[in-house]
């Protein structure tokens, strides 16, 4: 029995020996066998240099869209990057390894437009369809410049996210988003996108909707009427008294009242109160028009009124 | 330990033979790691975060107000056949809070689609209101209706949005996609009911309900593009008058939103003609009406307004590239809308009589606008591009004859904008643009505010030219600069600074003079892959000089100009300073942290003089508003193993106000409305997460 311990002792390392160098043997012959494609079709060609660890991790686009090879419309590497076959079999006499075909950068050689136009190939529709009248292309604006094309998580794509990659660029916004009246965006209840759709559209500002009242409408359908008393700067823009980033004034008004609707509105009457004695008493008109809700405290129907009783004037009181 | 001895050599070599062998060991591992790398992964997040102070402002928009824990559930969970490309997703957050979103998305990408999404959004009211008022939340309310005061500090709306939608790819390049969403949206929120001398607190019931509904036909060809559809909407109101019992007399029921339709009809598309020329149009055609049942009875007989809006749009566009280096841009859009809603007598005689304000009719506003755009842009060496274009915009809007605003039937703004632009460069990019603006229109109408046409004509009080109708001037200087120095560091400046001139007519009266300034400069610096850190800095002001009179006499709108009714002028000035800082960092491989530090400080300014006479005695003092919030966040993840870990988030959050709106108003039924004028928050959140594919 001890013997045959001994023998086996000798034996089995030596056929386990054996055994990996035929493996290894076969590995080799393997890996002058064509590399396997690891998330796209023809992949192999890229994903032998370009893995998750350098500057550019490419591999998490299999967890996208883009990599659902099931889909028939699932773009290869090259149908973006282009063949780039020099950059592949970088030349003998090449000091350094060409770019490829198309590089998705503001500091690649490849044009806003070559850089694009790869996108538009497949995403031209939809919502893309005004792009090139765009205020965004026309600056040059790059797809890539806002989308992550090879992440998991494509940060403008996520309302909570989105905010900060528009703040880029838009500067003025990132400040008026945190003013004490403000929509819900730092929350991430309310996103660019729901207003604007970045990649053009025939409204001003590349709003979602055609003009400026009916993207507000979307969510304020209560101020659209049209009422027996119209208040006129509600059907024309309602940007005339609101800024939608944020302001310091009460329901986002560009500013407070009486100063906002003394801007329009003719001095008879009461209209060119002087406001004041704000730390004094009372419901005198001075106070009125500036403290608590400023002008609408008496016009509360300021966005117009459907009453349509005989006292009531055109002055949205009911 | 001699067995030790004697199995140690064999044992090594067989271990180094087996290792050898095996191959696929590592290989396996390998397997795993790019599974891991290129599928969908999932994650799920629980725990509970506790607030440590009741609170106005922070919790406002999540409901995190009150002291005490609250559940922190997160998570995405996606998974995909990658058979036949089918993705389910399952999208929670906040869940535990009350502004939580739930989303299913079930897709079999590149054919069908559908998806089901709830978002809950509250709003609550950041103030506390005292008040006697009875029947908060109810379109019946009774001023004073209360024995004793009682406080609220829970006003707030409630939306609750659900959208259903469905898509689907149909052949030869067509789509279909449906979405319907409907909103509620409940609560109250302050309200009011005034005349001279006397102002009652109300709480505006709301129970609205919106519906949306888009179907959209779509087609992409290699040239042409197409989307042709219909959007309904719909929007009901629950509660169409608000019954006051004990208020103003004359001014019970008050009208709340009627609710109202509309449909459109609208096809868009684009199309190549060339590799270099694409020219995109879309048309469409909406009809609004708003039929809601009056709340007393009309004069008129009508039962409704029978509200009928009708609007007609056009554009067309054409985008080309006629050399390689120039670009042009053409857009013109029309835009019609007529209110066609029938004009009625809604105040006739002797009720409504010269001299007046008003004729007694409604007034159905109707806009007729133009939008046209030519920008060339031509590409210099150095990566410079040099742009010029032409902005034009006119509107036309319908008038009426007795009005107590300026009015101009007609206004036209044309913007000249010229600018060099770099994009692409290794080190240096950056725009300077200068754009000048010029609006002006038909002249203001004779203002019949007082008196009726000739021969007994008196002219009304016509003095100021609206901001949105006024000649204006405008200067506007555009900069930024992207600066890539190093590759860790970014530096990124920008400057956004206009001047409006407007045209106060001949009475000097109105807003003569607005400015704008913004200057923000960003810094990002990565000191390894694992450690980056950015700052920022931002000031905006913007400023408004206007000035009007007091008790202008209705015929004539001639001003007093006494010291106790004089021409008086407002400056108005709003600067904010903020700043930022942002760190991300990985100080081992379990451990990853992120710090954001927010601070602003606002100022608002009301300086106030008067013009004419100078030595007017009246007070013109408005104390200045000062605004600052701080908001600190910190969190922390250490990895107990490869896919779960623990997550710690830490905020301050910091809101101080000078703010007098509401400090010294007491309403005429002894409402007051209070906010804490210092208000720190700090919230702790821990969390267990866990990622899965």
């Amino acid at each position: 029995m001890r013997r045959l311990n001994r023998r086996f002792a000798m034996v089995l390392p030596a056929l386990a020996l054996a055994l990996g160098v035929a493996v290894a043997a076969h590995g080799q012959q393997a890996e002058r066998a064509p590399r396997k494609d690891l998330v796209l079709k023809g992949d192999a060609k890229c994903t032998r240099c370009h893995d998750e660890t350098e500057e550019y991790p490419v591999l998490a686009i299999g967890k996208t869209k883009h990599g659902t090879v099931a889909d028939a419309r699932t773009p290869t590497c090259t149908s973006c990057h282009g063949e780039s076959e020099i950059h592949v079999s970088k030349p003998a006499d090449a000091k350094e390894r060409p770019k490829p075909e198309r590089v998705f950068s503001t500091k690649s050689a490849t044009t806003p437009e070559a850089q694009n136009q790869a996108c538009l190939t497949c995403h031209q529709g939809g919502k893309r369809i005004h792009w090139q009248s765009s205020m965004h292309a026309s600056r040059d604006t790059t797809c890539v410049a806002c989308h992550q094309v090879h992440a998991a998580h494509d940060r403008v794509r996520d309302k909570l996210t989105q905010p900060d990659v528009c703040f880029t660029c838009h500067k003025d916004q990132r400040a008026q988003i945190n003013r004490p009246s403000r929509h819900p965006i730092r929350e991430g209840k309310v996103a660019c996108s729901d207003c604007h759709n970045p990649h053009g559209t025939i409204g001003p500002a590349m709003m979602v909707r055609d003009t400026v009242t009916d993207t507000c409408y979307t969510c304020h359908m209560e101020k659209r009427g049209p009422f027996v008393r119209n208040h006129p700067p509600v059907q024309e823009n309602c940007a005339i008294c609101h800024n939608p980033h944020g302001t310091t004034n009460a329901n986002l008004l560009r500013q407070r009242p009486p100063y906002l609707c003394q801007e329009c509105h003719e001095p008879t009457s009461h209209r060119g109160t002087i406001p004041g004695n704000v730390l004094g008493s009372g419901v005198g008109t001075n106070r009125a028009v500036i403290m608590a809700r400023g002008c609408v405290n008496c016009h509360t129907n300021i966005h117009g009124s459907n009453n349509p009783a005989l006292t009531n004037e055109r002055a949205f009181r009911r | 330990m001699n067995l030790h001895t004697r199995y140690a050599v064999p044992l090594t070599a067989m271990a180094a033979a087996v290792l050898s062998a095996f191959g696929p060991a590592p290989a396996r591992a390998a397997d795993d790691e790019i599974t891991a790398l290129t599928k969908p992964q999932s994650e799920l997040s629980l725990g509970g975060g506790f607030v440590f102070e009741d609170n106005q402002r922070f919790g406002r928009y999540t409901g995190l107000r009150d002291r005490g824990l609250y559940g922190i559930l997160d998570f995405n969970l996606v998974k995909r056949d990658d058979a036949n490309g089918t993705w389910l997703r399952f999208f929670g957050r906040n869940v535990g809070f009350d502004d939580r979103e739930l989303r299913l998305d079930i897709e079999r990408q590149g054919n069908w689609r559908f998806f089901v999404d709830f978002s809950q959004t509250p709003n609550f009211i950041p103030y506390t209101v005292t008040t006697r008022l009875l029947g908060i939340g109810t379109p019946n309310q009774t001023i004073n209706g209360s024995p004793a005061f009682a406080s609220y500090d829970d006003l707030k709306t409630r939306r609750d949005t659900w959208t259903v939608g469905a898509g689907t790819n149909l052949p030869a390049g067509f789509d279909l996609q449906v979405r319907y969403r409907n909103e509620k949206k409940e609560g109250s929120r302050p309200w009011g009911q005034g005349v001279f001398g006397t102002i009652n607190f109300l709480a505006e019931p709301i129970d609205y309900d919106t519906d949306q509904l888009e179907a959209i036909l779509g087609y992409t060809g290699e040239r042409l593009q197409l989307q042709g559809g219909y959007y309904g909407t719909s929007f009901k109101n629950s509660n169409l008058a608000l019954n006051v019992t004990g208020g103003v007399a004359g001014l019970s029921p008050m009208a709340l939103p009627p609710g109202n339709e509309s449909w459109q009809a609208f096809l868009g598309g684009g199309y190549n003609f060339t590799p270099t020329t694409r020219g995109n149009f879309k048309v469409s055609y909406a009809h609004q009406t708003q039929t809601e049942g009056f709340i007393v009875s009309s004069p008129t007989g009508r039962a409704n307004l029978g509200g009928d809006v009708d609007t007609t749009l056009a554009q067309l566009g054409v985008a080309s590239r006629p050399m390689p280096k120039l670009t042009l841009n053409a857009d013109l859009r029309y835009v019609d809308r007529k209110d066609k809603t029938p004009i009625a007598q809604y105040i006739p005689p002797p009720t409504v009589a010269a001299p007046g304000t008003y004729d007694g009719t409604n007034e159905p506003r109707s806009l007729e606008q133009w939008f046209g755009k030519l920008e060339a842009s031509y590409q210099l060496p150095m990566a410079f591009r040099v742009i010029g274009a032409i902005d034009y915009q006119q509107v036309e809007r319908n008038v009426y004859a007795v009005r107590s605003v300026s009015i101009r039937d007609k206004t036209e703004e044309t913007s000249y904008r010229a600018e060099l632009r770099r994009s692409f460069a290794e080190q240096l990019t950056g725009a300077l643009a200068y754009i000048y603006s010029q609006r002006d229109g038909s002249s203001f109408l004779f203002n019949q505010l007082y008196g009726t046409p000739p021969p007994t004509l008196t002219p009304g009080s016509n003095n100021i030219a609206p901001l949105h109708l006024a000649d204006r001037d405008r200067d506007r200087l555009r900069f930024s600069l992207n600066w890539t120095p190093l590759d860790p560091l970014s530096v990124q400046f920008f400057a956004d600074v206009a001047k409006d001139s407007y045209d106060t007519r001949s009475t000097g009266l109105g807003l003569h003079d607005g400015k704008f300034q913004n200057y923000s400069i960003d810094a990002a610096y990565a000191f390894s892959p694992d450690w980056q850190v950015s700052a920022w800095y931002s000031y905006n002001t913007t400023t408004a000089e206007q000035s009007t009179c007091q008790a202008a006499a209705a015929a004539g709108g001639v001003c007093p100009a006494t010291a106790a009714n004089p021409i008086w002028q407002a400056n108005l000035r709003n600067t904010s300073n903020a700043v930022g800082f942002g760190l991300r960092g990985k100080p081992s491989s379990r451990i990853e942290i992120g710090a954001d530090l927010q601070y602003q400080e606002i100022v608002d300014k009301y300086e106030q003089s008067p013009l004419a006479p100078t030595t007017s005695t009246v007070a013109f003092a408005v104390p200045d508003i000062n605004t600052k919030l701080t908001t600190i966040k910190l969190w922390g993840k250490y990895a107990l193993e490869k896919n779960s870990g623990i997550r710690v988030d830490y905020i301050y959050d910091r809101f101080k106000t000078d703010d007098w709106t509401w400090t010294t108003w007491v309403y005429s039924d002894g409402t007051t409305v209070s906010q804490d004028p210092r208000q720190t928050v700090n919230f702790l959140g821990v969390s267990y997460y866990y990622r899965f594919q």
